[in-house]
């Protein structure tokens, strides 16, 4: 009677106080990995970059950074970059995302398939088989002789590096963007139709708008890891494209001055994160005053 | 099986002119099925037309093709004299209501009532104030600034019917606009869009699969069956004289009583009897077989024996009453089959076992051909 009667308290009690302790439990390990790997790391590296090589709190690091225009040329150079291959994804990206919506799961499998191949291939093997189609003796080159056109330089520049990128960033822009699409209400269109509006303005006044959280998405992974990638511009842009990652690793592994590559490696992230910011605030303002928050 | 278009029963939307839909011989195939097999139909301005069918009869896909979302494979689609069939959705004049609501997420209530206007490129200032006539007539007034996502489903309802009729449109296209509510919320909201048409006089055109819903709002219903309108006709023709089986089953209960034609509006049911009903559909011929409906709300319980034979009613013996408060339901055992019958409770529940007489007015009941 008493094991009988302590039951059902017992799981009334765990079904109203569990969801939150199921979830802090379920949640543990990556936050564990999180707090950890990311984190910690960071303010490691942050508290570094303000300290001299010997140990001294200062300033000088990026003092020296701001006040060298080849740095500053340097990390323009890199944003310039990541804006540019964040725009091309997009440009390349939408249409497809677009096409994709509204097709049968087969083709979407498919074509998703292909979009996700590139990330099958390690990114050196990847990049040595851009070195091979761009190069002087290449595919390209060949196609363009063959139509009597001279071949531009097409490797160790930054159209070699953005070609590279976009190969591989392409997937991370487009995934999101089938998702933000996927969630508009199949009938908006015909809705807005009815009440006179073309597809011109469909497409700009209520897909656009409604897509926005997946183009922001899309363009925060894009642009984030099109920055701190170390291996394309390296392999792809040869000696005349150096970009941040490069420095941070040089100033590591061959200078050995770690504060200053903490130092490049957190004006990286800082500025990253700001424009980042400054992005979403457009895009909300603007286009989509009712779907976030 | 088409039955012959009738005239409305009421004089709908006095004086009203324009908005008169035509469509004739829509056909339109999806995916390789035959969705709507062959439509003809014609409303009078004004009027409050109900499509209603089980899912797959071709309603929605009919409305689509009114709308200008979809083309159909032939037929032409009509209003006031104009041939829309080719017309872009955007280039015709109608205000269409979603079942979803299809309210645009990142507008103001505001901005979605004001689209069709800002789209005919009426100046802010009329569209501002059409808007707000446009809300309060819906009794939104005071939710402008909201975000659909802020409104209650029966508040995005209004919205959506503000947003389609803030156009002036030539026809309100309403596609199952109730059924994301709940029962009570539906009922009053439908007896005020009902309302709002009659003051306005837009023509209506509902697609439903909710019958009792059409019977309470229609001014004509349009009973799709299999892509193919199986009976046009009166919330009361339909519901009391139904042309097809189909009809009978798909609206409410209904007695079925198989027999053969005896000339005029008489059927001899198994058993000998004769029934009145008035002959739907084609006319039969003298001893074919034919089918006799009849509601049970028609039937009339008689304590009087009749002679057999005579026309005046089915005798048979009580087997089961129920009572239910202001209506008696009695199943009666007769020589054709069972009879079901709803009766007014008026002081007396019949007695089991008590020998009575099953009659209805022949305009209560129909009579169709057996055949096919």
């Amino acid at each position: 009677m008493a094991v009988a009667a302590r039951l059902p308290d017992q799981r009334g009690r765990l079904s109203a106080r569990s969801p939150r302790r199921t979830g802090i439990l379920l949640a543990s390990p990556a936050i564990a990995v999180f707090a950890l790997l990311f984190v910690a790391p960071l303010f490691t590296l942050v508290w570094n970059s303000f300290r001299t090589q010997q140990g001294a709190l200062t300033l000088q690091n990026y003092i020296r950074f701001l006040g060298d225009p080849f740095y500053r040329d340097v990390l323009w150079h890199t944003l310039l970059i990541g804006v540019l291959t964040t725009s091309v994804c997009l440009v390349i990206g939408y249409p497809f995302a677009l096409y994709l919506r509204g097709r049968s799961p087969t083709v979407r499998n498919y074509l998703s398939l292909v979009l996700l191949s590139p990330l099958l291939i390690s990114m050196v093997i990847r990049a040595y088989g851009w070195l091979v189609v761009l190069g002087p003796n290449g595919p390209v080159a060949a196609l363009l002789h063959a139509v009597g056109l001279p071949a531009p330089p097409m490797l160790y520049n930054d159209t070699a590096v953005i070609i590279g990128m976009v190969h591989v960033m392409l997937a991370y822009m487009v995934l999101p963007l089938m998702g933000s699409l996927d969630r508009i209400d199949p009938t908006l269109v015909p809705a807005a139709k009815g009440l006179g509006a073309t597809g011109y303005t469909c497409f700009w006044r209520i897909i656009v708008p409604l897509s926005a959280p997946g183009m922001l998405a899309g363009s925060l992974i894009v642009f984030s890891l099109t920055v701190s990638s170390f291996v394309t511009p390296a392999i792809l842009g040869g000696p005349t494209v150096k970009l941040m990652p490069y420095f941070v690793y040089t100033e590591a592994t061959v200078s050995l001055d770690w504060p200053y590559a903490a130092a490049i490696g957190f004006i990286l992230v800082l500025v990253t994160t700001v424009l980042m910011a400054g992005y979403a605030r457009l895009l909300r303002g603007r286009t989509t005053k009712g779907t976030f928050a | 099986m088409t039955a012959p278009a009738e005239a409305s029963a009421r004089d709908s939307g006095g004086g009203q002119t324009r908005g008169r839909l035509r469509l004739t011989g829509l056909r339109k195939s999806l995916g390789g099925r035959e969705v709507v097999a062959r439509i003809d139909l014609e409303t009078e301005p004004g009027e409050f037309l109900t499509l209603l069918g089980p899912s797959g009869c071709g309603k929605t896909t009919t409305l689509s093709m009114v709308a200008g979302h979809l083309l159909p494979d032939s037929g032409t689609v009509e209003v006031d004299g104009r041939d829309l069939t080719t017309a872009p959705a955007n280039r015709r004049s109608m205000g269409m209501v979603f079942q979803s609501y299809a309210l645009f997420p990142h507008m103001s209530i505001a901005d979605n009532v004001g689209f069709g206007l800002r789209m005919r490129k009426v100046a802010a200032p009329a569209r501002k104030r059409k808007v707000t006539d446009a809300l309060e007539m819906v009794g939104l007034d005071g939710m402008a600034e909201r975000y659909p996502r802020q409104l209650s489903g029966g508040q995005q309802q209004r919205a959506a019917l503000a947003r389609a009729l803030v156009v002036e449109p030539d026809l309100l296209l309403l596609d199952e606009p109730f059924s994301n509510l709940d029962a009570q919320l539906r009922v009053r909201l439908r007896e005020e869009v009902v309302g709002l048409q009659r003051r306005i006089g837009t023509t209506t055109i509902l697609v439903t699969h909710d019958q009792e819903e059409a019977l309470a709002v229609s001014d004509r219903i349009a009973v799709l069956a299999e892509g193919r309108i199986a009976q046009l006709g009166t919330p009361e023709t339909v519901y009391l004289r139904p042309a097809t089986d189909f009809v009978a089953q798909f609206i409410g209960e209904v007695n079925v009583l198989a027999g053969r034609y005896a000339g005029g509006q008489d059927c001899q049911v198994t058993g000998g009897h004769l029934v009145a009903a008035t002959v739907v559909g084609e006319q039969p011929s003298v001893g074919n077989p034919v089918r006799v409906y009849v509601r049970p709300e028609a039937v009339r319980i008689e304590a009087v024996r009749i002679e057999a034979g005579s026309a005046a009613g089915l005798p048979g013996s009580v087997t089961s009453t129920r009572f239910l408060g202001t209506r008696v339901r009695c199943v009666v055992a007769t020589a054709a089959g069972q009879i079901e019958a709803m009766v007014p409770f008026d002081g007396s529940v019949p007695r089991l076992g008590e020998e009575v007489s099953c009659t209805w007015q022949s305009r209560h009941a129909s009579l169709t051909s057996a055949a096919g």
